[in-house]
């Protein structure tokens, strides 16, 4: 049996015993368990965390999708989840807005707590959940309407733009608190230059790329605090792709960013911290990127990120 | 900008929600018990508790008219925590705009006795002035003010004795009398709706939140009522007909000897029965009698349907999927297959009277000249077709063009493919749509009507089976049966009101709607279910 | 060494041009035949036998040899009866309403002064039976549009999925209600509930046989405006939820807009089955071939184009059997219209979700 062959049952039991979470047996095991264990999600920084995950478990039906993650990522920053496919990162990333109560099937277990608010209890207002979280698709996926009116659909909903019929009608549409925003919106996600000429062009007619920065332009115009962003450059051409990795960097000034990836040159490019999930829902080494990528603790990561496995 | 509060998480139910959820509960049941007057299953005169059921929806509709009045008026107060709009919308405003003409164009003309002129600039003053305070004040005030106002009104009007039971209304130009058995538990159901709807707003705290409770209430309650609808149907249908659909069924026993053999030695043959079961269905299994002894039944009707049907199926099933699978495996993307599209789309929605007529002029006279099995099959043939070639192109194009592809790509030629490949891919969703299309075409009347029926009297139904001989002469084949006139279970229950038995025998009328019904129904319900499986099974 | 690959070559040749050959007799000896057929079974039915056993003759023999080809011709035309069907649909429907043409003009669908509709006097007016067929299709509408359209909105974005999985096939199956049976509890119902808590002087009424209709037409609405609110990508839901917008927002300013040449793709659907429904009205309203006095009294008791033909074609001969035809005309071609327009609708819909605007 191969170190890691051996490794790898022995944490599987370990689950099936205990469901302690992985970080809370680090500290109290000595340095042989820890290799048993091979899990390395301990990281600490300063500051409080702005997302702190603890014991998170997802089911869909009899599926266990996410095994008893914990971890808390820190504000302004980048954080990057990698994995090979069907990790669970993707899952994961949808437990920190809830977008997976739209599914039926899927049943979250643990607790997730943005700003120290839990988000996972009742009485969750997911408006404003969702306000504060904002969200980027792997597939571009703007609204059938126009420029302006992608961007300005989230702050009219939310009303903080006074647009409808009966404010016009009341004199109380504020067209240039709307332009304000398109363009700031627009400018940070890095396209106002490209549709300035064209705002009211249906968006549809742009081209994959300029789409994407439209949908984190959208996202913005809410004005959030978190932005996910669910592997966003994986239908985009090289240069598209550099793009929208410019503007993540750019981006983690004043938000918080998690990104799912598959492309791990890609998280090593943009990331501040990343966090590595093998199959099954294990978080497996959560870390500094640098760190992952230069000197792994885990045997398991490092074969992953050598290509050796995954 | 936003009225909106930043809590992440809002408090546990405060009063005002508990007062909102029962306000919604108590015009729910207002909204049901107006149902229930409507449908004459409470008596408008009846009393519950010493009161009159019109007092009863008076002193309902006031209760909760104030009640959603006090909800505006505490969260306009500030005194709950509230995130309401700053409007309620022109959506709503209209609504009460619109409520607010009819309530003003009916009491200027009618209480007043105001011509048009003078009506129409009283009715549009009361629509615009209910718009008004719908739209104008904050959210909270405009959504629940006017509603509450009206459900007070209304509510008024019975405690105040101005619409009672015997109350009755003669608008001018209408052939039609409004009485109060009729107008009072619709002005309940209106008022109750109304009512439930502010209340549900205010049970979220109005704001973006309030006003998608208020849409799914009523959307809720509207797919529901489609359900009763339904349910309501098949059970009246059930309970008038089912007494006289099983009336005389008798069942037994009978043994029969099922196997013997000889018994070496005591050379005797030992016979071993077992027991059949005899049944007899008068209402289904007897033909049409004059005799008051024998039951008259619908079994020729029943059999005709089944000989219909069979033809029917016959004719279009294979021309419909032959026609699917060219057009979507052979034939170039273009104007041919536009054409034939645009074609079967328009058969599919021409109306089954128009398909009458054409058997009419085209069939008839060539197959007899009188109505016929044959003409009948071919007119259902022709209605079924679209629909047979609508569903199995779908069905075809759903196979993934993978499949294809990997045979293709092994050398398999096309037709080969289609016929090893995407036919018996497609097959579920073709047989799902024959199905439904039986379904419908089984309670198909209109052309049957002027095509097929004719002989109400028979005592047995079209042996279509025995009847086939040859002649010497063109065509050589012929079956008088398939060119008689038949009789269908549509046909009969039909023929129940044209020929007045409805009148002397409403239960005969009933009961042959029940069996057409369980045979029509059951097609769909096996349609239905055999697609489900079929969709579970693609699915795992 | 040449030459005997020559040899084989040609050899090939030939087989390929016998079977092409072959083929193209079998595929012009079946169209010929099923032409032939056609022709005889329009002038002199009874020999129509000859050419359809030609044409079960040679098909059974390209089955044999040219299997593939012969499968090919054979679903060419079964597609072309298609066509051909609604061809003759059209074709007889007009030839057979042409002679009241000629006697009426355009009095058939104009005149509005009495008599409109005597078989003594020889004069058919349609203008009674299109305003019947006009009032009840709009009363109908009126109920089953909206609430239709909510319906499916509930079905595919709000219901939780037990309640789906209840309502979806018991609607199917309320469309699977014959139209006969509505027509009966109509009659025996609904006819008599309104003769007596609404006074009517008729039995019989457009506004009862037009709430029926508007039962009836429900099922379609339901069922093809769940199909086009369906087919909203998901992930167009899921870029205005993440924003934080609610559901009833989402379904308001995403769904509905992009859905919205579906769903009223739909309601022409609905509308098409209205104009067409027959049954119910025909043992519902009272036979009477007068506009209601005044003309906006839904409470009178009239006629509409389908239940003209249906109460009408036993008793009609000549001209008046004419003016039967030429009322499916009428309904033929507005149908056919309603149809036509639904499909441009929906193809409009496919290239704006496609995206290629």
């Amino acid at each position: 049996m191969s170190n890691a062959e051996f490794k790898q049952s022995e944490q599987a039991s370990e689950q099936a015993t205990d469901e302690q979470s992985a970080s809370q047996s680090m500290t109290v095991s000595g340095e042989s368990q820890e290799q048993l264990k091979d899990e390395w999600t301990d990281y600490q920084f300063d500051g409080a965390p702005k997302i702190s995950v603890e014991d998170l478990d997802v089911f869909y039906g009899d599926d266990h999708a996410i095994q008893s993650v914990s971890m808390d990522i820190p504000k302004n920053s980048v954080t990057a989840l990698i994995g090979p496919s069907g990790c669970g990162k993707s899952t994961f990333l949808r437990c920190l807005n809830r977008m997976n109560d739209r599914i039926n099937s899927a049943r979250v277990d643990g607790s997730v707590e943005i700003d120290g608010e839990e988000i996972y209890q009742d009485g969750v207002n997911l408006v404003e959940l969702r306000k504060r979280v904002g969200m980027v698709f792997q597939a571009p996926n703007p609204f059938p309407k126009s420029i302006r009116d992608n961007i300005a659909y989230g702050p009219r909903k939310h009303g903080d733009i006074n647009d409808g019929l009966l404010d016009k009608l009341l004199g109380r549409a504020e067209p240039e608190k709307e332009d304000e925003i398109v363009e700031r919106s627009l400018k940070q996600a890095a396209i106002w230059d490209e549709v300035k000429d064209r705002l009211d062009d249906n968006a549809l007619g742009l081209s994959g790329g300029q789409q994407q920065r439209l949908c984190i332009g959208r996202c913005l115009a809410v004005d959030p605090e978190v932005i996910l962003m669910d592997e966003p450059a994986s239908a985009l051409d090289p240069i598209a792709t550099a793009k929208i990795e410019d503007l993540i960097e750019e981006l983690s000034e004043d938000y918080t960013v998690v990104v799912v990836t598959h492309n791990m040159q890609q998280a090593a490019r943009i990331s501040d911290q990343t966090a590595v999930f093998l199959t099954g829902g294990d978080l497996v080494e959560y870390g500094e990127t640098d760190q992952i990528f230069e000197n792994p603790n885990s045997q398991r990561v490092e074969d992953y990120i050598t290509g050796k496995f995954g | 900008m936003s009225y909106e509060t930043n809590d992440l998480v809002t408090e546990e139910s405060s009063l005002s929600e508990r007062v909102a959820a029962a306000v919604v509960g108590l015009n729910v049941l207002s909204v049901v018990m107006g149902f229930a007057a409507v449908f004459q299953w409470t008596e408008v005169e009846s009393e519950f508790f010493g009161v009159s059921l019109f007092n009863l929806y008076g002193l309902a509709l006031v209760a909760t008219g104030l009640a959603v009045i006090a909800l505006g008026v505490v969260s306009r107060a500030g005194l709950v925590d509230t995130t309401p709009d700053r409007s309620a919308g022109l959506l709503t405003g209209g609504l009460f705009g619109l409520i607010g003409v009819v309530t003003g164009g009916l009491f200027a003309s009618q209480t007043l006795g105001f011509g048009v002129f003078g009506w129409l600039p009283i009715a549009l003053l009361f629509g615009v002035g209910f718009g008004v305070v719908t739209v104008l004040p904050r959210e909270d005030i405009g959504s629940t003010l006017p509603a509450g106002a009206l459900s007070i009104v209304v509510g008024a009007l019975f405690l105040l004795n101005v619409v009672t039971t015997e109350w009755e209304w003669e608008p001018e130009g209408f052939s039609a009398a409004f009485t109060g058995p009729v107008v009072g538990p619709v002005l309940t159901i209106f008022a109750g709706l109304v009512c439930a709807w502010a209340a549900a707003k205010a049970h979220e705290g109005f704001g973006t939140r309030g006003r998608q409770a208020g849409a799914y209430l009523l959307v809720g309650l509207n797919a529901f009522g489609m359900l009763g609808v339904l349910l309501l149907l098949i059970l009246f249908v059930a309970g008038k007909g089912w007494s006289r659909m099983v009336e005389g069924v008798k069942f037994g026993l009978f043994s029969e000897p099922a196997f013997w053999f000889q018994m070496p030695g005591l050379d005797q043959y030992v016979v071993f029965e077992i027991p059949g079961v005899w049944f007899y269905w008068p209402f289904t299994m007897n033909g049409y009698s004059l005799s008051k002894d024998v039951m008259n039944g619908v079994l020729p009707s029943i059999v005709g349907t089944v000989w219909l049907v069979i033809g029917a199926v016959l004719f279009a099933v294979p021309l419909g999927v032959g026609a699917a699978v060219f057009l979507t495996e052979y034939a170039e993307q273009g104007g041919f297959t536009r054409a034939v599209e645009i074609a079967t789309n328009g058969l599919w929605s021409t109306p089954s009277i128009v398909y009458g007529l054409f058997g009419y002029a085209f069939l008839v006279p060539r197959l007899g000249n009188t109505t016929s099995l044959l003409a009948g099959q071919l007119v259902l043939g022709f209605m079924l077709l679209p629909l047979v070639l609508i569903t199995s192109r779908e069905a075809i194009k759903t196979v993934p063009k993978e499949y294809r592809d990997a045979s293709a790509a092994l050398g398999v030629s096309q037709w080969e493919t289609i016929k090893s490949v995407v036919l018996p891919a497609a097959m579920p969703g073709v047989i799902t749509g024959v199905i439904l299309g039986v379904g419908r075409i089984a309670g198909e009347t209109a052309p049957i009507l002027l095509v097929a029926t004719g002989n109400l009297q028979a005592s047995r139904g079209p042996q279509v089976l025995t009847n086939f001989h040859f002649t010497s002469s063109p065509p050589f084949v012929a079956n008088p049966a398939l060119l008689d006139s038949i009789s269908a279970l549509p046909y009969k229950l039909y023929a129940t009101i044209t020929a007045g038995v409805v009148s002397s025998d409403p239960a005969f009328g009933w009961a042959t709607a029940l069996v057409l019904l369980i045979v029509v129904l059951s097609f769909y319900a096996v349609g239905i279910v055999s697609r489900i499986y079929f969709r579970r099974k693609l699915e795992q | 060494m040449i030459g005997s690959i020559d040899t084989r070559v040609r050899s090939a040749r030939t087989t390929v041009e016998d079977m092409d050959r072959g083929a193209q007799f079998v595929d012009g000896v079946a169209v010929a035949s099923v032409l032939a057929a056609l022709a005889a079974f329009l002038v002199a039915p009874a020999y129509t036998v000859f050419p359809l056993l030609a044409f079960f003759g040679v098909t059974a023999y390209g089955w044999k040899s040219h299997q593939a080809n012969t499968a090919k011709l054979l679903m060419f035309l079964m597609t072309a009866s298609t066509i051909v069907i609604l061809g003759l649909i059209t074709v007889y429907l007009v030839l057979r309403s042409l002679p009241i043409f000629q006697a009426m003009g355009l009095d058939l669908l104009l005149k509005t002064n009495k008599p409109l509709w005597s078989t003594s006097e020889g004069v058919y007016s349609l203008v009674p039976m299109m305003w019947g067929t006009l009032v009840t299709t709009i009363l109908a509408m009126a109920i089953a549009a909206p609430l239709g359209v909510a319906g499916a909105l509930f079905i595919s974005e709000i219901a939780p999925s037990w309640a789906r999985e209840v309502i979806k096939p018991g609607i199917e199956i309320l469309a699977g209600v014959p139209s006969i049976v509505y027509g009966f509890i109509g009659y025996t119902i609904i006819n008599t509930y309104m003769m007596e808590e609404f006074k009517l002087a008729n039995f019989g009424s457009l506004f009862a046989a037009a709430l029926v209709i508007g039962v009836m037409s429900l099922p379609t609405v339901v069922s093809v405006a769940e199909d086009a609110i369906d087919s909203v990508p998901e992930s167009m839901k899921s870029g205005s939820l993440a924003m934080g917008a609610t559901d009833w927002q989402t379904i308001k300013s995403v769904t509905i807009p992009a859905s919205f040449s579906g769903v009223s793709a739909a309601v022409l659907l609905g509308v098409g089955r209205a104009v067409g429904e027959t049954m119910a009205v025909t043992v519902m309203l009272p036979h009477q071939q007068v506009l209601p006095d005044p003309i906006y009294d839904v409470f009178a008791g009239t006629e509409t184009l389908t239940s003209l033909i249906a109460g009408q074609y036993g008793i009609a001969s000549g001209d008046q059997m004419s003016a039967l035809f030429a009322a499916g005309v009428v309904l033929f071609v507005t149908v056919l219209g309603l149809s036509i327009g639904s499909q441009l609708i929906e193809a409009h819909m496919e290239r704006k979700l496609g995206g290629s605007q």
